[in-house]
């Protein structure tokens, strides 16, 4: 397992892939949250409220939703993306034993949207509170508050990145498979939470989304109103259920399927 | 040299130079819906030996060293390579290296890393990567990504990445696609050092001369099933007795009695097929025909696969 796992991570480093992604979220994250703290208290842009609000500065610290979306992204392309390039022959050459490629690439889909989710929340969390002390406005946020969103970002990137991992795995034609999580977390999750809010914090967008404190949206489709966010060990639970439960489906696939 | 007759499914042995079978291949099957890419296919490869493993495109030799390797599942019979199936095997890369059809690149990763990877993937030391890629000819592309190289230089690297674990058996899928003139050659040199380090190399390939110069056996197949087995140079042989004689409409008709195809070239001589040497022979001397000359004539080995699979037949 370790040979299979040291040579997943070797594949996310001698990449522009993994940090391509990674940037991108990086960029939307800061461009959001500037363009949200700027215009926090002035009525104009996305109407968010003044920084020396909780609400508005809530709003600005959880501009992550776009990046929770990308890390899923990654983990797709981390499976789907060896048969995209034909590499998954070689892969499963050095280790025909399917369950741990592909129990190697889920670790490593969430080690790299645990350090997506890292870098978006502390892009977020600068910006936001940067521009709270430029204006002089004290902390409107208990600092245990700002931290729980900032974990929800990145516990909820690395899972939502190893459910991505394993939805890639299950698809395996690469565009495809990143059309489809795009479209769950633009449109599935949208009509849905918003026809049925009772079951809307157990969507995986969602249950990440609100662990990161995200209801403006954040590069993404606001969280529908009257969604009640789980507690967070919760939502916690709703995401690593998902991402076992794909990751089963793509094992049970995996070992039934010939690589072509 | 056996030839499978119509409808027989012949087990082909080729045992090479010490007689003991590494790859074991038998009744083999795979159907994909309405095409079956493999129809109780057996035939095992001695150990030391350099075996061409022929057929037209769609003959089910991809899918054939696909199960093989494990990466397709066959419907049923089984394929081993000393006796356990790849993914059973210990050390599996110091046992087995492979060069797929297929088998791919990622574009953004250099050449180094190519192989970096792989040596991460199978416990192998990173220092392999440089020497590899040395045999192969590509240190100097080392940095280069694989997204720009040639489509000879990613065949040169697949090599490189089934030389890894200095294999004992190499199984090799159309290795010599996209190589150039001088590349076909390299890889001529390249397949004949393998064989004379006693290596076992399993390559597929349509180049058939180059099968010819390289290989000491050969398996054909067709539509999934084996059609011959046996060395190159039996195959290559006996394919016709050329006669000439003074009384050749009279051996001519008694050959033809017996079933011979006989053909009159051009410049009186009589080409005999569907009868030996000896067969030919002995029917003249039983006749009181004189034989100016009799020989066999070697066909190539391109000659005799289209025979066989009767591929010269088939459109495009």
């Amino acid at each position: 397992m370790s040979a299979t796992l040291r040579a997943e991570f070797l594949k996310l480093l001698t990449t522009r892939t993994a940090a391509g992604l990674a940037g991108l979220a990086v960029a939307v994250t800061a461009l959001i949250a500037t363009l949200e703290s700027a215009t926090a208290g002035t009525g104009r842009g996305m109407a968010i409220p003044s920084l020396a609000t909780s609400a508005g500065l809530r709003d600005a610290l959880a501009s992550t939703g776009f990046a929770l979306i990308i890390a899923a992204v990654l983990g797709t392309v981390i499976t789907a993306g060896e048969f995209r390039h034909k590499t998954a022959t070689g892969t499963y050459l050095d280790q025909p034993d399917r369950n741990r490629v592909l129990a190697a690439k889920a670790i490593a889909a969430t080690a790299a949207g645990i350090l997506v989710g890292l870098a978006a929340s502390a892009t977020a969390t600068g910006i936001g509170l940067g521009f709270a002390a430029a204006r002089g406005y004290p902390l409107a946020l208990p600092a245990a508050t700002i931290a729980r969103y900032g974990a929800g970002a990145v516990l909820g990137a690395g899972l939502l990145a190893a459910a991505g991992a394993g939805a890639g795995s299950l698809i395996r034609h690469q565009i495809g498979a990143v059309i489809a999580v795009f479209a769950w977390g633009f449109a599935v999750e949208l009509v849905v939470g918003g026809t049925a809010t009772a079951v809307a914090p157990y969507l995986p967008y969602t249950a990440a989304a609100l662990m990161a404190g995200v209801t403006s949206g954040g590069g993404m489709p606001p969280i529908p109103r009257g969604v009640t966010a789980l507690p967070f060990p919760a939502a916690g639970a709703v995401l690593a259920g998902v991402a076992v439960l794909l990751a089963a489906a793509a094992a049970a696939a995996a070992v039934r399927r010939d690589i072509t | 040299m056996r030839v499978a007759a119509p409808g027989a499914l012949p087990q082909a042995r080729l045992d090479g130079g010490s007689g003991a079978a590494v790859i074991e291949v038998g009744q083999l099957t795979k159907r994909f819906g309405a095409v079956t890419a493999a129809d109780r296919l057996s035939f095992r490869v001695g150990a030391g030996t350099v075996t061409g493993f022929l057929g037209p495109n769609g003959a089910g030799k991809t899918t054939t060293l696909r199960m093989l390797l494990g990466l397709v599942r066959p419907d049923c019979g089984q394929a081993t390579i000393w006796g356990k199936r790849y993914a059973e095997l210990g050390d599996r890369r110091r046992a087995v290296g492979a060069v797929l059809e297929a088998c791919g690149l990622h574009p953004g990763r250099t050449v180094r890393d190519q192989l970096w990877v792989r040596c991460a993937a199978a416990g192998i030391a990173r220092s392999r990567a440089d020497a590899v890629l040395e045999v192969t000819g590509l240190a100097g592309l080392a940095g280069r990504r694989a997204g720009s190289l040639s489509l000879g230089e990613r065949q040169r690297l697949g090599l490189a990445a089934a030389l890894l674990g200095d294999p004992e058996v190499l199984i090799l899928d159309e290795p010599g696609n996209g190589l150039d003139p001088a590349g076909v050659a390299w890889l001529r040199g390249f397949l004949r050092q393998l064989a004379g380090e006693g290596r076992t190399v399993l390559v597929s390939s349509h180049l058939l001369a180059e099968v010819a110069q390289t290989a000491g056996q050969v398996i054909v197949i067709d539509h999934g099933r084996l059609i011959s087995a046996g060395p190159v140079s039996q195959l290559t042989t006996g394919q016709a007795v050329v006669v000439r004689t003074p009384r050749a409409a009279e051996l001519r008709s008694a050959l033809a009695a017996g079933g011979a195809a006989v053909r009159e070239l051009a410049d009186g001589r009589l080409e005999i097929t569907g009868a030996g040497t000896e067969q030919v022979a002995t029917l003249a001397a039983a006749r009181g025909l004189p034989i100016f000359e009799i020989s066999e004539q070697a066909g190539s080995l391109e000659d005799a696969f289209l025979t066989l699979t009767g591929a010269e037949r088939r459109p495009g």
